[in-house]
């Protein structure tokens, strides 16, 4: 391994890695180590344009840029000389002669790289005297993205990805020299499954995002780190959490699960974290047939006693439980810790099925059928079966995946139960046969693994506080376990204390509980890919 | 059709005759006996020591050793190896290819045959820009008769070479005249320089092995293999060797192309040759190699025109264009076409490049309509600071040396517009 030397520090480098390249492999890159970029991309092809990341290497007269330089052992960088800074500066004059000033109005502004690299690397006043460039400032590129022509510095960032990631290649820089701009060819608009990607790796305003742009200044967002719950890739992002709302979600970087990019189904999924079909009362159906909004107590309590007589009656084994392949490793946990204790055999998980590509995209469109099955819930047909059978009086539900083409295409089967417990985050067509209806936590308002796809457990905090009264799945069957008085189950609920008594009767998640697994997730025991590498 | 040069030597002695265009014309005053030669007597590498020991530096402007440049084709590859012949004459004040495609497509040629064996290429890909339609018909129809003839395609004179040429025509890009930029061109991409390294001789045209020439190098090189390395050597000077075309314009009794050694005196090309500035009006500045390279003030003309002895007056021979300006020729007027063209030219990737180009424009034009300020001078040499040196390719280099060689030698006719506000030079060219 090359051994190389950037500004007095030793760094260990990959053979074949660029300086920069090695920076970033380090955790240096702007880390500790100034070397700033633009058109250079951790994930995209290397273009050497912007000129930024000029850095001196001893022993070649001109300066070399950082991105396209490879490293050699016992090469020597110097990234903060004079020579390198004036370089520096030359280039950072030149990108804002035509830069707009209307930072004031513009989304961007807070987290800028020209913005912040003019206050770190720049100079302070522009002796330019000539009118800026004079472009359009409102071009509609597709579904997704707005395009501002002036602010663009044309790093060709979002050309490349289009080229590179989704091989859609929407984007093209027409004509040259300072005349330069980025257009779509008539009739191909922006649009693929990850065109809002392009608005992140902007480094400055010229792309936006039609759904964030202009909602909120970003400096009053908290960046959480959470998963998108999309699908059963679950990408990693940053939860953008203001006022106790999720403003957006922005990928975050993740080279075992998702590098730096995210689906634009998968970021536009924060919509439903305050959606108007959000689950917010507890509701009971009364003797009349009319369901009506009760307490948690109160919901818990019919809850109980509807289960305990048909125990009484014909024994637990007509109830039967459908987990949610959207619930946490704690929350199921519990839900199979709960049937076990109830004495019920007849349990399974719904996933809901879709589209999948060979990029991001997942075919399971939940965060944890992985987590699930490795739980113990097998296919939710067993249970299907049983209901249509007339085998089941009962059935406790988390969430309505039931109700997917395939397995229930409708809910009428369970309307002849004698009784149907529902815990969900959303309205469905289950309301309608439920006789208990519990509202629970999205995933960006409680702490939980998931396990994605590749069996990678992932951790997700709570981003925002729900405005009702709502509890985890978790909670809310702790709470029945102990209004049945089950062994076990005293009401009291703690997820750290559950991903650990998980971690202890499951093999593959031994070690893993919430604090072990991280922010970037650990691969289950027993997994052909352990470790951190995809 | 341009007229004959006034002055030839070996490149252009039979220019002149109505049948030297056509290979019957051309074989008839020996054409294509060098490749005859060369293909059956030396191997590969006997070629480029000749030509190394000839001293053949390149003719497009950059004037790197040619065998030098050839011996950097990777030895032991498996890939298809190409040559490319760069015939993007794009130079502002060079003209000379274009009579070299015009009249000489077979001297090419020829020239062409004899650097793929030494290279081993497979294949030539001549690039012609898009404006040069006479040429680039008259060098379609010299291919279509050395294919006839043999000289092409499998089995090339009979000596089991394999060797095809294709023409293609550019689309009207200065850019695509660097040679990367010309690889991207060629292979149907936008006409960008390409970062190096790589460089071509690694990964060149679609990938494979390239070595890419100037039309003008190619067609030294039969001269070479018939006559020989010191015979090249009686031309020109010890470290310049051979002839090159002079393309005189601009404020002359003559302008036109003029063969001559390397290191004739360019007070000879100007005054001697092309006749002085008409009218007994005084030389203000030349412009020794084409419009990048930095211009000389009349006093500095006895200056040989090769690189070792221009490099001293921090100029360049580049293609040999040599535009001739009188003493009515605003200076800043200059500067304004030179910065507008490298404006408009500059392909846009590096930023330097992109944005320096179009700033060194505004202010020169400022100053030129006469609400330039004092400080402009320094910026304008600072910014041209800035773009020395530091991007993907040698246009920001080209555009940042024509601006500092002006402000050099010229930099009262620029102090003068900021002072009076106003263009004090009303006999010049108009813009």
């Amino acid at each position: 391994m090359p051994t190389i030397t950037i500004d007095g520090r030793e760094i260990e480098a990959a053979e074949g890695r660029t300086i920069l390249q090695a920076l970033d492999d380090a955790g240096l890159l702007m880390n500790g180590v100034d070397v700033p970029h633009y058109c250079w991309h951790p994930k995209l092809s290397i273009d050497g344009s912007c000129r930024l990341c000029q850095v001196e290497v001893e022993g070649i007269p001109k300066l070399q840029i950082a991105c396209d330089t490879p490293v050699r052992d016992g090469m020597v960088v110097h990234t903060q000389n004079e020579r390198v800074k004036e370089a520096r500066e030359g280039v950072m004059e030149l990108l804002l002669i035509n830069h707009p000033l209307d930072c004031p109005i513009c989304d961007q502004a807070g987290e800028c790289k020209l913005q912040d690299y003019s206050f770190d690397f720049g100079v302070k006043e522009s002796r330019s005297k000539e009118p800026r460039r004079a472009l359009k400032k409102n071009v509609d590129l597709g579904p997704t993205i707005v395009f501002d022509q002036e602010r663009c510095i044309l790093c060709r960032r979002c050309v490349r990805f289009c080229r590179e990631i989704p091989k859609t290649g929407e984007l093209s820089i027409f004509n040259r020299g300072d005349h330069s701009v980025i257009e779509t060819f008539p009739g191909t608009p922006l649009d693929n499954d990850y065109s809002m990607n392009v608005s992140d790796i902007c480094p400055v305003g010229a792309l936006t995002t039609k759904d964030f742009r202009f909602k909120i200044r970003v400096w009053f967002l908290e960046d959480v780190p959470g998963i998108c719950t999309g699908c059963s890739n679950g990408c990693n992002i940053h939860l953008g959490v203001a006022n106790n709302k999720v403003y957006r979600y922005l990928p975050r970087r993740n080279d075992a699960v998702n590098d730096t990019w995210i689906c634009d189904a998968g970021r536009m999924s924060y919509s439903e974290i305050a959606a108007p079909n959000r689950l917010r009362e507890c509701e009971v159906r009364n003797d009349s047939g009319q369901l009506e909004p009760v307490g948690l107590d109160r919901a818990i309590e019919v809850a109980a006693d509807r289960l305990r007589r048909l125990i009484e009656a014909k024994g637990a084994g007509v109830i039967a439980g459908l987990a949610s392949a959207h619930a946490s490793n704690e929350d199921l946990f519990t839900f199979k810790r709960f049937l076990a204790a109830l004495g019920s055999e007849t349990f399974g998980v719904a996933v809901v099925r879709g589209k999948a590509d060979d990029l991001l995209i997942k075919a399971e469109k939940a965060s944890n059928a992985t987590g699930a099955r490795e739980i113990g819930f097998g296919d939710a047909r067993t249970v299907v079966d049983r209901i249509t059978s007339g085998a089941v009086d009962a059935v406790i539900a988390l969430g309505h995946d039931v109700l997917q083409e395939g397995l229930l295409d409708n809910e009428e089967p369970l309307a002849n139960l004698d009784t149907v417990i529902l815990l969900d985050t959303q309205a469905s067509e289950m309301q309608r046969v439920a006789n208990v209806i519990v509202p629970v936590r999205h995933a960006a308002e409680k702490l939980g693994n998931f396990v994605n796809e590749a069996r990678r457990v992932q951790r997700a905090v709570p981003a925002v506080e729900s405005n009702w009264e709502a509890y985890s799945d978790g909670e809310v069957i702790a709470k029945l376990g102990a209004a049945l008085g089950l062994e076990g189950f005293d009401g009291s609920y703690d997820a750290r204390q559950v991903a650990r008594d998980l971690a202890a009767a499951i093999p593959a998640f031994a070690g893993i509980d919430l604090d072990s697994v991280g922010d970037e997730g650990r691969v289950l025991a027993g997994s052909a890919a352990s470790g951190t590498e995809r | 059709m341009l007229e004959t040069p006034y002055v030839t030597s070996y490149l252009t002695e039979h220019f002149g005759e109505a049948d030297y265009p056509s290979i019957e014309g051309y074989e008839r005053v020996g054409g294509y006996q060098a490749a005859r030669k060369a293909l059956r007597e030396m191997s590969p590498e006997d070629v480029i020591e000749l030509v190394k020991t000839a001293g053949l530096q390149g003719r497009g402007g950059a004037g790197f050793s040619a065998g030098m440049k050839w011996s950097f084709m990777p030895k032991d590859d498996e890939r298809p190896k190409y040559l490319v012949c760069n015939a993007d004459e794009s130079e502002p004040g060079s003209y000379k290819d274009r009579i070299l495609l015009e009249r000489g497509a077979h001297q090419m040629l020829e020239g062409i045959l004899i650097a793929a064996w030494a290279t081993g290429a497979s294949v030539t890909f001549i690039y012609i820009r898009g404006e040069y339609a006479f040429p680039a018909d008259q060098v379609e129809r010299a291919v279509a008769e050395a294919y006839a003839k043999g000289y092409l395609g499998d089995n090339v004179m009979g000596t089991g070479f394999h060797h095809d040429v294709r023409v293609t025509r550019g689309a009207g890009a200065y850019i695509c005249g660097e040679e990367t930029g010309l690889l991207e061109s060629l292979e149907g991409k936008k006409g960008q320089p390409r970062k190096k390294p790589p460089f071509p001789a690694e990964y060149g045209a679609f990938g494979m092995p390239t070595t890419v020439n100037n039309v003008e190098t190619f067609s030294h090189v039969p001269h070479i293999v018939e006559k020989g390395a010191d015979w090249f050597r009686s031309f020109g000077t010890e470290k310049s060797p051979g002839t090159t075309i002079f393309g005189v314009s601009g404020h002359v009794v003559r302008p036109g192309l003029y063969e001559l050694p390397l290191g004739t005196p360019l007070s000879e090309i100007v005054f001697e040759h092309a006749g002085g500035v008409p009218g007994g009006r005084k030389v203000k500045g030349v412009i020794p190699g084409g419009m990048s390279m930095p211009i000389l003030p009349a006093g500095q003309l006895d200056v040989p025109m090769a690189n070792e002895f221009l490099r001293e007056q921090k100029t360049m021979l580049g293609t040999g264009g040599v535009m001739v300006m009188d003493e009515t020729t605003c200076m800043v007027r200059v500067a304004s076409v030179i910065s507008y063209f490298f404006r408009d030219e500059s392909c846009g990737q590096c930023t330097q490049c992109r944005e320096g180009t179009g700033w060194m424009n505004k202010i020169v034009d400022r100053i030129e309509r006469g609400a330039g300020e004092d400080e402009d001078l320094e910026v304008l040499l600072d910014v041209a600071g800035k773009m020395e040196a530091k991007t993907i390719c040698a246009f920001a280099d080209a555009a940042a040396w024509p601006i500092q060689g002006l402000l050099r030698h010229f930099r009262d006719d620029f102090v003068e517009h900021v002072r009076q506000q106003k263009c004090p030079f009303p006999e010049s060219f108009e813009l």
